[in-house]
């Protein structure tokens, strides 16, 4: 599912990222696990955690990453 | 951030070694380099704080060395104009690299210091904000990491100068034997996130920790609920402090100080030496230089300047404006920008120069344009906002209001069509949002006084010529011409008196020199709109149009310049006509 799509506060695990730099060095990468704290409105960015850190991923990007629900 | 261009060559001596302070945007690093070097350099709670490099000399035991705080990179490939004058520090070389590593997201940082080590740079890592790291329950067993990286690890806590000695000293030994880096094998990304996640077993303990106050409050502030109302809250806090604070710094203060002693003091004086006649006019007259050179710049403009950069200060440093980036974004994205650069927008209602300098963190030319078009039309500086109040803020604050209305109503509008003119992309939005801290006041206070100090100097010596060419033009009859020349425009078109067109010439000099003028006039309640609308959207001034022939070149700053001249001539008019010809209705 897109991270876009999923649920706040949900556990997640990164399935796939598209080749980028910038998301790459802050660390979003496949096999990470994230949770989407908060979703921006008027087409905002998602807010992510990820290990210690907050970011803020646009819509576009988050759209393109890919994650799975952890039970 | 305008502090950062004085560069000084660095010479390849056999003697002082090169030292590159590098590491993640948002580490320490401009602290670090203050520290070390004694110069003034500002650092901020977000990332992008440094956007151009600067050098300095440190002494440690005697010993000389040059640092260069280069600007902060993700990894080792440019994504923005800050990062490519990164890499090209780098690959020039250097005796030591010290690299920088926020303690509280060693993660990430180890990725960019293993790439590091793949260069074979001859390093020494500082392990910056363990205080930080701490509190959130984050133990890093140094030794280890040391082990790991094979280099020398001193932690630090740079904002209260601790383990910075040591790290000098390390740094030294470092440069004085080269050879001790060799070229590792250069690992794929998956391989050294493998590598990463190996030594962070190995050398992090975190601890679970409730989260604190500050945290919560951090994470709160990016809700859109309550985020917009901590930022409506925020918003206006800033605005009480600004206007209301230097209303009554000046009332209290200032004014009383000008106008019942110097004044007095200095007309006295000058009368008994001086007769009656031109000179003494162009001293003390309406425009006397004596006079209005200390009125405009000390008691009508400095105390809201000086107010403006606490407000600012504080706000960057608690780590505010990224969050308020994140909230801003939906909105940004349709002037073509996105909420990343809201921060050099917010810096410029401090002053243009370092809002347009503080571009270069931006990823794309488009946004660099388009925040530094905005910025240079319609975002009023501190000095600009001084007058305002001054002119505005005792006869009618609904004008001053109204004033801002339009400024953002011009920013929003203009932002729309830049998004579709400007040529190129946008990047949208990935920012980081910092840990919220509670600022440093020492730092605080030394960013202040950097920022007041280059005030003084760069608005001082312009603001005396202004006043000398106003008082110039005014008692020689130069004005008198010029104003018959301007005529249709300024009275006609804009229904202002002949004389305002002495804020035209004076605007080139500094924007808020197109203010003062209006203050010497019996204005009407449309006229004062009309007058501070024209000065609002006038040209940059002298410096900013240095900084955009710089930035952009010539063509570039010329057609902001001609657009923004025009914009405000053809708009403040069609609201005065507007206005005239509703009341002529009703
Ligand atoms: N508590 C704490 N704050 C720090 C420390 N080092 C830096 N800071 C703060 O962290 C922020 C980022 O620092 P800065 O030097 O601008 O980072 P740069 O972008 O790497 O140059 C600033 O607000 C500093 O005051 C530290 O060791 N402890």
């Amino acid at each position: 599912m897109s991270l876009y799509k999923i649920k706040k506060a949900t556990n997640c695990i990164i399935e796939s990222v598209p080749a980028h730099k910038i998301l790459e060095a802050l660390g979003i990468r496949k096999g990470v696990n994230v949770r989407v704290l908060i979703r921006q409105p008027f087409g905002g960015p998602v807010v992510i955690r990820v290990g210690q850190r907050d970011i803020a991923v646009s819509h576009e990007y988050a759209k393109q990453i890919t994650v799975k629900e952890v039970v | 951030m305008h502090c950062r261009d004085n560069r000084e060559e660095i010479h390849r001596t056999g003697e002082i070694p090169r030292i590159l302070l590098i590491g993640n945007p948002n580490v320490g690093k401009s602290v670090i380099f203050s520290k070390l070097t004694g110069h003034e350099v500002m650092a901020s709670n977000y990332a992008g704080t440094t956007v151009s490099y600067s050098s300095g000399k440190a002494k440690l035991y005697g010993k000389q060395a040059v640092i260069t705080d280069v600007p902060g990179m993700y990894s080792l490939e440019a994504t923005s104009s800050a990062e490519e004058v990164a890499l090209n520090l780098l690959n020039a070389g250097a005796d030591t690299v010290i690299c920088v590593l926020d303690a509280t997201n060693l993660e990430r940082n180890l990725n960019f210091a293993l790439q590091l080590k793949e260069r074979g740079l001859p390093l020494v890592f500082a392990l910056n904000l363990v205080d930080v790291a701490e509190q959130k329950g984050i133990y890093i067993d140094v030794l280890a990491l040391q082990k790991e990286l094979g280099f020398p690890v001193i932690p630090t806590v740079a904002v209260r100068n601790i383990g910075l000695a040591e790290l000098m000293s390390k740094a030294f030994a470092a440069a004085a034997q080269p050879g001790n880096a060799r070229k590792n094998h250069v690992l794929s990304s998956e391989e050294r996130w493998k590598e990463v996640g190996r030594i962070i077993g190995i050398v992090q303990k975190v601890e679970h920790r409730h989260p604190t106050f500050w945290e919560r409050l951090g994470d709160s502030m990016i809700m859109p609920f309550p985020g917009l109302l901590i930022a409506a809250l925020v918003l206006a806090a800033s605005l009480g402090v600004v206007v209301g604070g230097g209303k009554g710094l000046r009332a209290g203060l200032l004014l009383p100080l000008v106008n019942d002693f110097y004044v007095p003091f200095v007309s006295n004086l000058v009368s008994s030496f001086i007769p009656e006649g031109m000179i003494r006019n162009i001293l003390i007259g309406d425009y006397g230089i004596l006079i209005k050179s200390i009125e405009w710049p000390f008691a009508l403009i400095l105390p809201y300047v000086f107010l403006f950069y606490i407000v600012l200060s504080f706000l960057e440093d608690t780590g505010y404006l990224p969050r308020l980036g994140v909230l801003a974004d939906g909105i940004m994205r349709r002037l073509g920008i996105q909420g990343g650069d809201l921060i050099p927008m917010m810096i410029g209602y401090g002053c243009a120069v370092p809002a347009i300098l503080g571009t270069r963190a931006a990823t794309t030319f488009k946004q660099r344009l388009i925040v530094s078009a905005l910025v240079v039309l319609a975002v009023p500086c501190a000095s600009q906002t001084g007058a305002f109040v001054a002119l505005l803020g005792d006869q009618s604050v609904l004008v001053l209001l109204l004033v801002y209305f339009i400024s953002l109503c011009v920013i929003f509008l203009s932002g729309m069509l830049l998004k579709r003119i400007v040529p190129g992309q946008s990047d949208t939005i990935l920012i980081e949002v910092p840990n919220l801290l509670i600022p440093n006041t020492h730092a605080l206070f030394k960013k202040m006084w950097i920022r007041i100090k280059h005030f003084m100097i760069e608005a001082g010596i312009p603001m005396l010529f202004g006043v000398a060419i106003a008082a110039l033009v005014a008692e020689t009859g130069v004005l008198v011409n010029f104003s018959k020349l301007m005529e249709p425009i300024v009275v006609n078109w804009l229904g202002l008196p002949g004389e305002a067109s002495l804020s035209l010439i004076l605007g080139v000099l500094r924007r808020e020199l197109a203010v003062m003028p209006l203050l010497e006039m019996e204005l009407s309640t449309v006229q004062l709109l009309i007058g501070s609308l024209v000065a609002l959207f006038y040209m940059p001034c002298l410096t900013v149009l240095g900084v955009l022939i710089k930035e952009f070149g010539v063509r570039v700053a010329a057609a902001i310049s001609v657009s923004t001249i025009i914009f405000a001539l053809f708009f403040a008019g069609l609201i005065n006509q507007a206005i005239n010809l509703i009341l002529s209705i009703v």
